[in-house]
């Protein structure tokens, strides 16, 4: 190995690949293709898709009854009316912010290693994005008059006020599951070609030679598609800051104390970002392993993802210290008291619960071998998840249950069918997972074999080549 | 292939202008401190505050190229190490406002305990000799690390050894972890705290993206200036250009979106405690500041920067890259002023003189450091891709 791919990494002891040696441009079409093509069907995909399936009809139930009854079912009450629906919410738009982060910033910032796990952080960005878009609607009460968000004209003679975040929020959102659904299809067009021309039943030709849009792998096409791709990523780059920054914005226009403050927008992206790579990795240390793909998925990817999580999360860290400093510093009593009521209020448990399984636990990430320690990691992802949804339990409950008037305090208690909500999202969520993993590419392949290419020419030194260009 | 072994002479400067210059700006702070008190005590603290923030922006540029094991910028690596000399020269302005004239903030001195509204916790905060001892703290910490990283940095290029690019990979993690913390605490400590009523959370990192954004001006206007004078010729190339004004443009628009939200925010919240801040700024004269630091550090860099062609010709970056840094000025003035003169902006011959007389220290403290290294360190292990950057 020559000088030049030595010089990826300062000390080339530590030097780990992006994608394994040894593999072809066979080897990648065989493997990744193979997932979906493959006649087989694996007991542990089918079995997990029972599961995730079964929660799935939990929602359908709790969603069916919700609607019959009305939102009286769950706890919320005054003063907390934005109780497991809104907490949720943000939490699955967080979730998302991983796919739209690695598909277009990183590729804007020229990072290799997005290339493998691309594909399925955009699929589950779309994923959380319908399970997030479901929560809103449900806690409208009336959730088949949805539609009224939307401004066009109409008999009635009203209008959505402009000037509420909530309809900043319908707006953002549904940009970004517009913006994500394009991408990720764009993205997919060259490798649904390959499935079509690799599928031996004629059905599934079909099937993905209409997805394909007549991809004939042409310099013409690869033009345009080079041309779309980076447009989509230049317009994905804002979504993934505005998105996250509208939704603070619900909680933060407000004068709540622990809802107003002017941190938030960058303290709820980073939080996003910090909870989607948080899934993405616990999602993808069980899927290389279940399908072998650790050449293509590698230790590096790992590492990479571990230290995006390690510095996103000191930044929500910062933002915690922020609201406690602030919380005295500001000299206004309803901030110190909302500081003191969410550390040693009704509701202590959930703060020190956040700060253990958000803060505190993943600092293991610091240390370069315990980032490599697989098990250690996903522990520590599921921390995470957890944790983010206590920040937003935090936030909603804490800052909602007592605010200025001592007399109109509150408590919430979530009902069963809260739960049923939520974890009955997690099926949908994971149902459509399963779905897209047997019948999508979850590794983009065209861009894998684009980056082997990179990487044998770096080997030999070319990496400078002028033909490098290109796709 | 080779590393051109360049020097940058420090000697051959036409530095005597430059020396008068500095000489000047000195003269004109002793007699503004007497003539006209009221204002040059707080420019001082705007001239020292922004030397500070040129600094640990561009001590911040180094731990973050290391952290995430870039390689790009190793090539001009020298230009922002140089620019840490400047802290000290920061460090002493803020020193001599803090102890010649302490009375500008007015929490401090006999009228602090009986000011009402304070909390206890506030009130401890906010006391003078515990003031004194965080300034000293946050700038031993960030000297510290400046200082550490650059001793290895110029080490390696001596023994060209690999150690000296991890440690300083340790080294930046933990520089960013602790000026996390401690520059938003200056921030409040230094600029908010000249309004002790009116606070932001926002505020911290609002400052560090004035002064990560200048900071990369400066980076900019040296390496052309190098570039053009001889010592990076050849080293430098569009590319590296490039990536620097595409550096720019982002943290132009990450500036605005802090300015953006803390101002939406506070705008649509409509608390009187808060709102006194903007209120105070959009007022009279001031509103035309407000309008011309919006200008100069986001529409302008987000305009001219948009396509690539600009990005990657030096002569409209340096003109973007000077903007900013007036844009700069703007912002500082507006954060430092409006709880000084209320009326309106004072801007007079000693200030002028102070602001030449800064530019100019810079110029010779920066210069001096260059010249205190190789201009290239040729010992880091990036050093070719940096060189072969395209």
């Amino acid at each position: 190995m020559s000088e030049q791919s030595l010089t990826k990494t300062a000390d080339p002891a530590e030097f780990v690949p992006v994608i394994a040696p040894g593999n072809t441009y066979r080897t990648i079409s065989d493997r990744i293709a193979d997932i979906v093509l493959s006649k087989d069907i694996k007991l542990g995909w089918a079995f997990g898709l029972l599961i995730s399936f079964g929660l799935l009809n939990v929602f359908a139930i709790a969603a069916t009854y919700l609607i019959y009854m009305g939102p009286g079912i769950w706890g919320i009450n005054q003063p907390v009316g934005w109780g497991f629906a809104i907490v949720n919410f943000v939490w699955w738009i967080g979730i998302g912010h991983a796919g739209t982060l690695i598909s277009a910033i990183l590729l804007l910032l020229k990072q290799d290693w997005r290339n493998s796990i691309n594909r399925f952080s955009e699929a589950m960005t779309l994923f959380a994005v319908a399970c997030a878009g479901l929560f809103p609607v449900l806690h409208l009460g009336r959730p088949w008059l949805a539609y009224w968000l939307s401004p066009y004209p109409n008999t009635f003679g009203y209008w959505p006020n402009f000037r509420s975040p909530l309809v900043w929020d319908f707006f953002a959102v549904s940009t970004y599951g517009t913006v994500s659904l394009l991408f990720w299809f764009v993205g997919l067009i060259p490798d649904l070609a390959t499935l079509r021309d690799r599928a031996g039943n004629v059905w599934f030709r079909r099937i993905y030679g209409l997805l394909a849009m007549g991809w004939r792998g042409s310099a013409r096409h690869w033009h345009n598609y080079e041309m779309a791709y980076l447009l989509l990523a230049g317009m994905s780059t804002p979504l993934v800051l505005s998105v996250h920054s509208i939704v603070s914005f619900d909680f933060a226009v407000s004068i709540l104390p622990g809802w107003h403050s002017t941190i938030f927008p960058p303290y709820f992206v980073a939080g996003a970002v910090y909870a989607g790579f948080a899934m993405v990795l616990a999602i993808a240390i069980p899927f290389r392993k279940f399908y072998k793909l650790q050449d293509f998925i590698t230790m590096k990817h790992v590492d990479m993802m571990c230290k995006v999580m390690l510095s996103t999360g000191l930044i929500v860290g910062y933002g915690y210290l922020m609201e406690v400093f602030f919380g005295w510093y500001s000299a206004n009593k309803y901030e110190r008291y909302m500081t003191w009521n969410r550390m040693f209020g009704p509701y202590w448990w959930s703060y020190w619960s956040l700060i253990l399984t958000n803060v505190a636990i993943p600092q293991v990430l610091w240390l370069r071998k315990l980032r490599y320690n697989l098990p250690l990691v996903f522990i520590v992802c599921m921390s995470i998840s957890i944790g983010m949804w206590l920040e937003r339990f935090v936030i909603v409950i804490t800052s909602l249950h007592r605010d200025y008037v001592p007399s109109s305090w509150g408590m919430y208690y979530p009902t069963v069918w809260d739960w049923a909500t939520y974890i009955g999202t997690i099926g949908l969520f994971f149902t459509l997972l399963f779905l897209f993993i047997r019948f999508l590419p979850a590794i983009n392949i065209f861009e894998m074999k684009h980056l082997l290419r990179h990487k044998e020419h770096e080997a030999h030194g070319l990496a400078h080549h002028p033909s490098e260009g290109g796709h | 292939m080779m590393i051109p072994a360049l020097e940058f002479d420090s000697h051959s400067a036409p530095s005597f202008a430059t020396r008068l210059c500095a000489i000047a700006g000195a003269i004109c702070l002793v007699a503004g401190a007497v003539l006209s008190p009221a204002s040059v005590w707080p420019y001082l603290l705007l001239l020292s505050y922004a030397l500070v923030g040129l600094g640990v922006g561009a001590l911040s540029f180094i731990a973050l190229q290391y952290i995430v094991g870039s390689g790009w910028a190793a090539a001009f690596r020298r230009v922002p190490e140089a620019m840490i000399a400047v802290l000290p020269l920061g460090f002493v302005g803020l020193w001599v406002v803090f102890l010649a004239h302490p009375s500008l903030y007015p929490w401090q001195g006999a009228a602090h305990d009986a000011a009402p509204g304070l909390a206890w916790f506030k009130q401890a905060w906010l006391s003078w000799p515990f003031f004194l001892v965080r300034a000293a703290v946050y700038m031993a910490l960030w000297a510290a690390f400046g200082y550490a990283m650059l001793r290895h940095s110029r080490k390696q290029d001596e023994t060209g050894d690999v150690s000296h690019t991890k440690s300083n990979i340790h080294l930046s993690a933990g520089f960013l972890a602790v000026f996390g913390i401690t520059s938003f605490l200056a921030s409040v400590d230094w600029i908010m705290s000249l309004e002790p009523h009116w606070y932001s959370t926002m505020f911290g990192w609002y400052n560090f993206a004035g002064q990560f954004e200048s900071a990369l001006a400066v980076i900019i206007l040296l390496v052309v200036w190098l570039e053009r004078r001889g010592p990076l010729r050849g080293v430098i190339n569009e590319a590296h250009l490039h990536d620097l004004g595409k550096l720019l443009f982002a943290f132009s628009t990450f500036w605005m979106y802090l300015w953006f939200s803390q101002y939406l925010l506070i705008w649509y919240s409509n608390i009187p405690e808060e709102t006194v801040y903007f209120t105070a700024r959009l007022r009279g004269w001031w509103m035309p500041f407000s309008m011309a630091s919006l200008l100069l550090n986001w529409v302008v860099p987000f305009v001219v920067l948009m396509t690539i062609p600009v990005k990657r010709n030096a002569s409209a970056l340096t003109k973007v890259a000077v903007a900013v840094l007036v844009g700069r000025w703007f912002d500082l003035y507006l954060m430092i002023f409006p709880s000084q003169s209320p009326d309106g902006p004072v801007f007079g011959i000693w200030e002028a003189g102070m602001t030449i007389g800064a530019i100019a220290a810079v110029i010779l403290v920066v210069r001096s450091a260059l010249g205190a290294a190789n201009i290239i360190p040729k010992g880091d292990p990036y050093i070719r891709e940096s060189l072969h950057h395209h």
